[in-house]
């Protein structure tokens, strides 16, 4: 008997109550993804680097957990005290007729957990096919050929979930049912006493609502303004704390004075002329911010933190392409000519290698004077055009003594001639038949030098072409030298001219690699310039294309790898870079992207829960409404517009505070590299997923309360 | 009493409850007739029937058998469109517990069913000016229900039920919530709307002082009517009226019975 009605009840509150089962089922499948992080693809595969930085963040990853168990049982309380309120007066009505405390409290826990089994069989099938979802997407977007997939559900993982989230939900209905039981049966009955609404003076309210706004106006001035890469971190740090501090209180202030805003807007003549349920409306609206002004700011808050992280994360995804478009070998071997080519030349090597490269690279003899590297070069007639080129009002800054500093919001002239001041003390040498070895080898046209003529090479990783090179910028201001009378560059006795820009490649596997900047001359002024003792040599290889088309390319750089290992020759691999880079990026976006949903739902949920209990609780009013003749549609029209206007005031602070902020990332992203309209798009799509998840809440919301509000009515009509 | 037009015609009115097999039989066979500018008092122990009469009329609850009509027209008859109207505009329905929404102003309470009912709400500024200063709320208008004592809340919302100038004033229990001195006021009230402007008014209660404000009282017993009374007036005083409807009650199954 007892059981039954347990479970009875709990297939009640389930059917009854779809949001409070959809957030227990969200719950239980966020916590399950978080735990089943490591059975992913990409996971498993950073797994095989034994490199110390990798086991290093995987140890800080319990700290995500505790973060990911907090929220999720927030959220558990939240959804189930909402739940609680819901039933006060069925609760109370047990009571009344007898049923003792320690019973009704146990069976409140049984309904509990008949529930939880429930979500939790829904949630983790939800939360294996979105894990299993995530690895197939993130295998496909690193690259399906570099992993095998596998099946990423984790028994251990659902274990882990179904013990915390009953371990959860056994706190939550202990402190739920203490906070119930200490109240007065009269409140279960009836519903607590009604308290008069505080609204405060008008002025008061105006001042309130005027301060908030200056709040967040300081807030998104001191985020756009004095916000940038070049501060010191502390400051830094300073600063986004103020602003974020700013931003909240400012959210607060402007939400709680808004409520007095529109009871004037009620109160006014004209709207209480007009038409229809209008002022009544607005009444409501009015009420639902004045008593709840906390957890509306909450919601908003946390939209907004949900919109940042989810644009940091998705812009974080697209720039881990970057390394894969500029690197063209896979493996790069160093040492001994005679050594390195007779290990290449292996029976068991050689099947791994396609494409050998030994590239040269040198630097000019120079000698020292005054503690300076001086070294035989000239490119004043280059450095004239450059400062001629210089925006109007900015003057050439000079040779720079010590270092140099790059700002993002310079104009590119002025950063590449304090770069090339520094670069041209002893710049590098790279042969010509080196690089257009690299540059078949990507499948481009390879270089025509005179034997007159140099041209320059920037390594792509520091210099993306559209920030730092001014687009075409340079290269046509190169095009321009090639007329003039003084050549712009010598070196040694030989005067030579510029030809155009190569594409830039990575010259080594590894991207790490530290070489910024280099000049490409003919192989003659590279014999003649550069003192064999300061030259070294890369080897550098590709797996052979139908090896990676058999097997990707995990598997035989694996092996070749091994080959090299055993043979005691140093090495470096694509890999190894491509690991680091993938797991920063990785780490990064999930985790930015997980606490980004995880903040959505939160305050959806919040926000969702809470308009249901208020309207519950004002639900007589609507039987009032309609005894005075309301009709159902313009009963249910008004319920809308309220749950309209309910949720787009906390989504519209949050998403100009959230425009604000991503505006701010982008403008980082942008400074450090070259894909402003994918980011754009990313910072779009941002917005379109959590305007949508928004809308699908509100229509959820309006469709549980039009659906309550119509059986109340149909209820106290046939009673 | 001027003219004797039929505004409200119940004809044998039935309304059971429950299983057909077993029906609870709330009402069985009522029928009245109440008149243009009539104030008409339903009497009765609890669970004799009225409110569930006063419910029929009001389209709360739809009878088992028997016809009302308003005006001639059947008022079951009516659907969607009609029948909203009906509720906000042709009958006006004052509620024991007042009913006001309490995150409105007295004010917006009472221009409410207008605005339900799309109407013009600033024609209605004279007429609200004017009730107001009839019912003595003008210094409540701007506060919220919870700022009000029952007397005026009460006031307030018989305020609303007269804004839209309906047919019929349908009246449950309206003194029931109210303290002797609020009672009083409010019938003085209802009773001069009755007189000054010819209201039309049918009010349920068990509340002997209430009823003696009324031309005429039916008194129901177990679903049918089952005594009428008659103020003859104008010789007969309050008082001497209010003697006969105890004697009645008395009558009506012996005393304790009439006590909710």
């Amino acid at each position: 008997m007892f059981f039954k009605l347990a479970y009875q009840n709990a297939k009640r509150s389930r059917q009854e109550n779809l949001i409070y089962f959809f957030t227990l089922v969200i719950a239980v499948a966020s916590f399950y993804i978080i735990l089943a992080l490591e059975n992913q693809d990409v996971i498993i595969y950073l797994r095989t680097f034994e490199s110390e930085a990798v086991e290093k963040l995987f140890a800080l990853m319990p700290v995500l957990y505790v973060i990911a168990l907090l929220l999720i049982a927030f959220l558990v309380l939240f959804a189930n005290r909402y739940q609680l309120d819901r039933r006060s007066r069925e609760f109370g009505l047990y009571m009344v007729l007898g049923m003792r405390r320690r019973k009704l409290f146990l069976q409140l826990v049984t309904e509990g957990a008949i529930s939880s089994c429930f979500a939790l069989v829904g949630g983790i099938v939800v939360g294996g096919i979105l894990s299993e979802l995530v690895s197939l997407v993130t295998a496909r977007l690193v690259g399906q050929g570099i992993i095998g997939h596998q099946l990423s559900f984790s028994l251990s993982a659902a274990g882990c979930t179904a013990l915390a989230f009953l371990v959860i939900q056994c706190f939550v209905s202990l402190a739920l049912g203490l906070r119930m039981f200490s109240r007065e049966l009269h409140e279960l009955l009836y519903g607590r006493m009604s308290k008069k609404q505080a609204r405060g003076t008008t002025r008061g309210n105006i001042t309130t609502l005027l301060v908030g706004l200056v709040l967040l106006g300081a807030s998104y001035t001191i985020v756009l303004n004095h916000f940038t890469l070049a501060q010191e971190q502390l400051m830094f740090m300073a600063t986004m704390l103020v602003a974020v501090l700013l931003c909240c209180i400012g959210t607060l202030l402007v939400i709680r004075g808004s409520a007095r805003l529109i009871g004037l807007v009620a109160g006014s003549k004209r709207s209480s002329q007009t038409r229809g349920l209008r002022s009544f409306t607005l009444r409501q609206f009015q009420e639902f911010i004045a008593n709840k002004p906390l957890s509306i700011t909450a919601s908003a808050l946390l939209v907004f933190f949900a919109i940042v992280f989810l644009a940091a994360g998705a812009s974080l995804i697209l720039s881990s392409g970057r390394t894969e478009a500029f690197s063209v070998y896979d493996l790069t071997v160093m040492g001994e000519d005679q050594k390195v080519q007779a290990a290449l030349a292996s029976a068991e090597l050689s099947p791994y290698v396609a494409e050998l490269n030994r590239m040269e690279l040198g630097y000019l003899v120079h000698t020292v004077k005054d503690d300076r590297p001086v070294v035989d070069l000239d490119w004043s007639g280059l450095r004239e055009k450059l400062v001629a080129a210089l925006p109007a009002g900015i003057p050439d800054p000079g040779p720079q003594q010590n270092g140099y500093s790059m700002l993002s919001e310079d104009p590119w002239e002025l950063n590449l001639l304090k770069n090339l001041d520094s670069r041209m003390m002893i710049p590098d040498l790279i042969p010509q038949s080196s690089y257009n070895r690299l540059l078949e080898a990507a499948g481009l046209e390879p270089l025509n030098l005179a034997s007159d003529e140099a041209t320059f090479y920037f390594n792509p990783q520091f210099y993306p072409a559209g920030q730092a090179l001014g687009g075409t910028g340079l290269d046509s201001l190169l095009r321009e030298t090639q007329g003039d009378a003084q050549a712009p560059l010598r070196i040694g006795t030989h005067p030579l001219r510029l030809a155009p820009l190569p594409a830039m490649k990575a010259l080594v596997a590894d991207s790490l690699f530290g070489l910024a900047f280099a000049i490409i001359v003919p192989d003659a002024l590279f014999d003649e310039q550069v003192d064999p003792a300061n030259i070294s040599v890369y080897w550098n290889f590709c797996i052979p294309q139908a090896l990676e088309d058999e097997q990707g390319l995990l598997v035989p750089i694996k092996a070749a790898s091994a080959l090299l290992k055993s043979s005691g020759l140093a090495f470096e691999s694509y890999l190894q870079n491509f690991g680091r880079q993938l797991f920063y990026v990785i780490a990064g976006s999930y985790t930015l992207l997980y606490l980004g949903f995880l903040f959505l739902i939160i305050g959806s949920t919040v926000l969702a829960l809470q308009f249901l209990t208020q309207m519950r609780q004002a639900r007589a009013r609507y039987l009032t409404l309609s005894m005075l003749g309301a009709k159902r549609a313009q009963l249910r029209r008004c319920l809308h517009s309220q749950v309209a206007a309910y949720f787009l005031l906390p989504l519209a602070l949050a998403i100009a505070s959230g425009t604000v902020g991503v505006w701010v990332l982008l403008g980082f992203m942008l400074s450090l590299a070259d894909y402003g309209s994918q980011l754009y798009a990313s910072a779009a799509a941002v917005a379109g997923v959590v305007i949508l998840i928004e809308l699908l809440y509100a229509v959820a919301v309006a469709k549980t309360a039009t659906h309550a509000l119509e059986r109340y009515l149909q209820k106290t009509r046939t009673e | 009493m001027g003219n004797l037009t039929k505004l409200l015609e119940v004809h044998d009115i039935r309304k059971d409850y429950g299983k057909p097999d077993s029906p609870t039989r709330a009402l069985r066979g009522v029928s009245f007739d109440v008149l243009q500018g009539e104030f008409l008092g339903i009497m009765g122990a609890s669970g004799s029937g009225k409110t569930t009469l006063l419910n029929c009329i009001a389209t709360i609850i739809k009878p088992s058998e028997g016809e009302i009509l308003l005006s001639g027209e059947n008022i079951a008859h009516f659907g969607g469109r009609d029948l909203a109207r009906y509720r906000g505009s042709r009958i006006g329905y004052l509620f024991q517990d007042f009913e006001l929404l309490d995150n409105l102003t007295g004010r917006e309470n009472i221009l409410l069913p207008l605005s339900i009912h799309g109407e013009k709400v600033a024609l209605a500024e004279a007429k609200l000016a004017e009730l107001a200063a009839f019912f003595e709320i003008d210094d409540v208008l701007q506060r919220f229900p919870t700022q009000m004592s029952g007397g005026q809340k009460q006031r307030v919302a018989a305020a609303r039920c007269l804004i839209s100038n309906p047919d019929i004033v349908l009246a449950d229990e309206p003194t029931g919530a109210l303290d002797t001195r609020s009672a009083r006021l409010l019938m003085d009230k209802l009773d001069g709307s009755n007189r000054q402007h010819g209201t039309t008014i049918l009010m349920v209660t068990h509340d002997a002082n209430a009823a003696s404000f009324c031309s005429r009282i039916l008194f129901i017993q177990d679903g049918v009517i089952f005594h009428e009374l008659r103020r003859q007036l104008p010789t007969e005083t309050r008082d001497a009226y209010y003697a006969r409807i105890l004697a009645v009650m008395a009558q009506l199954g012996g005393g304790s019975a009439n006590v909710l």
